[in-house]
């Protein structure tokens, strides 16, 4: 499979320099992705497809642009690519347009361990078995009007071939699985999950713990109260904390500083948040969900310092926006984002807090990315003398993303592993919420 | 490329009696009858409530100016057949890019383990509906215009938009054109086809004043050709850019906590689609998730209140001349007079209720299995007028005039949408823009809060896409000016 994807991507390049291209990137690749589902003690969804595509950078007479296809038939390729480099020399010309640096190209591949072999051996008997444990588990209990259990993964190969001399490949394989629960709470029926994934089946959790803890949070939402209009500290769950840190990271890209659609833009090496704040992009973690061996461009992986002690470092720049700027690309998009972590852990942390608002999730809501405003919809628990308090919600959380990181106070020793954003517990003072 | 059949079937449905010798769609696919037969075989083979073959042809071509220039352009082709087996409530799905039948049949055969019994009815004879209603039409088909066409509308919108203010220091404009060609084949032999098409252009506007620096835009969208981006439309769009970011200098945040709220008419139609659209949707209150599963034939709202999802409205992004399961589509009527009358239902949920579907089967695309959605989701006229609804707010109020995005907890009810542009009302008057601010409410509590609807309803042209389980369709929404007494209000107190 392997080598006809590199085949697929290679005769894509000589279809286009054929039809006139000067130079292009193809990139083949193949996904099979088997998800079950079962509610209530019943199979309610199986799914199970393979799908493939080609996609093509073209660059032609100092002109660009990108295609794709699912239709990898070749007398149906080729037609795709002559229309790709016909439509390409219909554009403008931009002297901004290249490939990237061979240079900067992998001369091997990093070893990340992102293929489970034994993953091809999962078959539809132990997929149930975990469905039919987790069901088990919750979906009895007092008060469940439904409980789904669902069981996903996906092995894929990508395949990548350049006119200036990239030629690589890697298998990459997911697996999780995740339990959510509703109750009947009277007028409202609360929801809540939890789930895991990973790249390797070893790395997973027992089911079991999976569909209790489900079972926990969601019981944890009964009675909830609309939350109160006040300032006050924000603690934010580890798992609810990669929506945050995301809309810090968003603007940190090529495209939106230089389009000066970012309030990152004339802040690279200035001190502008929290010193307690480091994040690095980092695509070579073993294992890791968002670990890669090169980036869409063909850049090998290498880590990329975001924040330092709330100094902005770095942005995720591609050779075009690079150019553009005037500086050198580092890679054009995110891969693993790493919080540097602190000493405690969330009980710690909420006890410290003394009284405030724990935010378990959130609502909707959006951030201007060149000024960095933000409102925020909320739900969580509050925090009345260093504990736990009530469950609430119907509340938003609104400021600037740049002042709530200035005001981020303590970080928690205990990220969120099922993301490719790695955040842990993260505390913020002063925080504007408005509820009753 | 194949061509297609013109001028057949504008208004209702042509049912073919014989097979034709060559069915434009099945050429397409490069299908034949006798394969069908064999895959909608293979595909019951252990029975079925519902089997279908949902074929897609999908193209979409966009282009983008950026700093002057028109340098990159991006196309994508997407074709392939779903697959689906539906036992009751459970559903089967496999599809393959490859439409030769053996990955056809291997597709099927996974998709038909979703069932253990005996075979079940399959089509021996085929009928064909081409169901081009009309409500899409398009005076220049996509196929037909080259990029050496589209270019100068691009141009023309970017100058535009430059025009429009002397601090304007980056422009973007984002041109989307594409064609979809469907072919559902059902268990019962009813093939159903459509065509779509879908236009899009969308405008950004960096400014800088006073070293300050501000950014914001507008879209219009719809099931429509070339002919959609005329100089009306292209005014309108970057007019709509120009002044949404220039009004941003001077907005600030309104204050937090509970406040009345006016909706604009038009895009605040966006409350619905989150207040209570989702929640009617029939699979979450089959399953018992949503707030709404036990209040059919209750009083929801007031009496002026009257809630429309409405495939059949002219050229609008929702509008659908069949749904994706290869139903019929409707003028569906939800909340009657404040009388919550009917969910949006897919077959399955049909079948569950015994009740006839909706058309509200929809699908992003031929990788996933159909789910009950919205279409065009809009409140009809009111009493009241405008001027009535913002004299009315005494103290402190918003109004809530552009959106960017929205959410929903189905069964806790809460639900929120984000305002990008609006208005602070001060006893009975605007007195200064806002900006940014998320609205949070409860569904139901929200709908009996609505205390006032002018006669103004109008649909929003922008272009929407709605989100559920990881799959985006296009939607419509539209609203009159409304008063609710008392939303949640992302505000902020400077007062700790």
């Amino acid at each position: 499979m392997r080598k006809e994807l590199l085949d697929i991507a290679a005769a894509a390049v000589a279809a286009a320099k054929q039809a006139g291209a000067s130079d292009a990137f193809a990139s083949a690749s193949r996904t099979r992705s088997v998800n079950f589902e079962l509610r209530n003690g019943k199979l309610e969804k199986v799914e199970d497809s393979t799908s493939r595509s080609l996609g093509l950078r073209l660059f032609a007479n100092g002109r660009y642009s990108v295609h794709s296809t699912t239709d990898l038939r070749p007398d149906q390729v080729k037609a795709f690519v002559a229309n790709g480099v016909a439509i390409t020399r219909a554009l403008q010309p931009d002297p901004h347009r290249k490939l990237a640096d061979r240079a900067l190209y992998p001369k091997q591949l990093p070893a990340l361990d992102l293929e489970d072999t034994k993953l091809g051996k999962l078959d539809r008997d132990k997929r149930m078995q975990w469905l039919r444990a987790m069901n088990d588990r919750v979906a009895t209990a007092p008060k469940v009007i439904s409980a789904t259990s669902s069981v996903n993964d996906d092995t894929s190969i990508v395949a990548a071939v350049s006119s200036n001399g990239f030629q690589h490949a890697y298998e990459s394989t997911s697996v999780g699985y995740s339990t959510s629960i509703t109750l009947d709470d009277g007028e409202r029926r609360p929801e809540d999950w939890m789930g895991a994934w990973g790249r390797h089946l070893d790395t997973l959790p027992a089911v079991e713990g999976i569909a209790d803890e489900a079972l926990r949070l969601v019981r944890a939402r009964l009675g909830m109260k609309k939350g109160p209009t006040k300032r006050a500290t924000m603690v934010v769950d580890a798992r609810a904390a990669a929506n945050i840190v995301g809309r810090l990271l968003g603007p940190a890209n090529g495209g939106s500083v230089q389009q000066e659609r970012s309030f990152w833009r004339g802040k690279i090496g200035k001190q502008i948040v929290s010193k307690k704040l480091t994040i690095v992009d980092d695509p070579l973690i073993a294992r890791g969900l968002g670990s890669r061996p090169f980036d869409g461009e063909g850049i090998a992986a290498a880590k990329l310092p975001l924040v330092e002690a709330g100094v902005f470092q770095n942005i995720y720049v591609d050779t075009y926006y690079a150019s553009k700027l005037g500086q050198k690309p580092t890679t054009g998009s995110g891969s693993n984002r790493v919080v540097s972590l602190g000493s405690r852990g969330r009980d710690a942390l909420i006890g410290a807090a003394k009284d405030g608002i724990y935010v378990t999730s959130w609502l909707g809501g959006n951030m201007d990315s060149t000024t960095g405003d933000f409102s925020l919809g909320a739900r969580g628990h509050m925090i009345e003398g260093g504990a736990l308090g009530a469950p609430i919600g119907e509340i938003n959380v609104t400021g600037n993303i740049v002042e709530l990181f200035t005001n981020l106070v303590e970080i928690g020793n205990d990220p969120w592993k099922y993301s490719s954003t790695l955040s842990p517990t993260l505390v913020f003072e002063n925080v504007q919420f408005s509820g009753a | 490329m194949p061509q297609f059949l013109a001028g057949c079937a504008k208004n209702g449905a042509s049912t073919l009696p014989t097979n034709p010798p060559a069915n434009p769609f099945l050429a397409w696919f490069g299908v034949d009858e006798a394969m069908l037969r064999r895959v909608m075989a293979e595909l019951t083979s252990r029975g079925a409530t519902h089997a279908d073959a949902y074929f897609q042809h999908a193209r979409n071509n966009t282009i983008v100016m950026e700093d002057g220039i028109v340098s990159q352009a991006y196309s994508n082709i997407e074709q392939g057949v779903g697959l689906r087996v539906v036992m009751g409530d459970q559903v089967g799905f496999a599809f393959t890019e490859e439409l030769t039948e053996q990955a056809m049949l291997a597709a099927a055969r996974t998709a038909a383990t979703i069932a253990s019994g005996k075979p079940g009815p399959r089509p021996e004879q085929f009928t064909y509906r081409d169901d081009r209603r009309g409500y899409y039409q398009t005076k220049v088909a996509w196929s037909d215009i080259g990029i050496d066409k589209k270019l100068p509308r691009i141009q023309k919108a970017e100058a535009m938009t430059r025009a429009g203010d002397p601090t304007i220091k980056k422009v973007s404009v984002y041109w989307s054109d594409s064609e979809e060609r469907v072919m559902v084949v059902n268990r019962d032999g009813r093939i159903v086809t459509d065509a779509r098409p879908m236009a899009r252009m969308s405008v950004s506007v960096t400014a800088q004043k006073n070293g300050v620096t501000q950014s914001n835009g507008s879209n219009i969208a719809g099931r429509r050709g070339f002919e959609f981006f005329d100089d009306a439309s292209l005014q309108q769009v970057t007019k709509e850019a120009v002044e949404r970011t220039m009004v941003l200098f001077d907005a600030r945040r309104p204050p937090a906590g509970e406040l009345p709220v006016i909706l604009a008419a038009g895009a605040s139609g966006i409350l619905l689609h989150e207040a209570i659209g989702h929640g009617l949707e029939a699979d979450f209150n089959r399953k018992g998730t949503s707030i709404y599963a036990s209040m059919l034939g209750q009083k929801i709202a007031p009496d002026f209140c009257t809630i429309i999802d409405d495939a059949q409205l002219d050229s609008e992004r929702g509008a659908l001349n069949v749904d994706d399961e290869g139903s019929e589509t409707e003028r569906t009527v939800l909340v009657e007079n404040g009388v919550l009358r009917t969910y949006l239902h897919d077959q399955i949920s049909a079948d569950h209720y015994k009740i006839k579907s909706t058309g509200s089967g929809r699908r992003e695309s031929y990788k996933h299995a159909p789910m009950p959605r919205m279409r065009c989701t809009f409140m009809a006229n009111g009493p009241h007028t405008r001027e009535e609804i913002i004299e009315s707010v005494k103290g402190t109020g918003i109004i809530a005039q552009t959106f960017t995005n929205g959410q929903v907890q189905i069964g806790a009810g809460d639900y929120t949408f984000y305002i990008k542009n609006g208005w602070l009302v001060e006893n009975g008057k605007i007195t200064a823009p806002i900006k940014d601010v998320n609205i949070i409410g409860n569904g139901p509590e929200s709908l009996k809060r609505i205390t006032m609807a002018a006669n103004d309803s109008k649909l929003d042209t922008g272009g929407w896409t709605c989100g559920k389980d990881g799959q985006g369709v296009p939607v419509s929404q539209g609203l009159p000016t409304v008063l609710v007494s008392k939303l949640t209000v992302g505000g902020e107190n400077k007062n700790a």
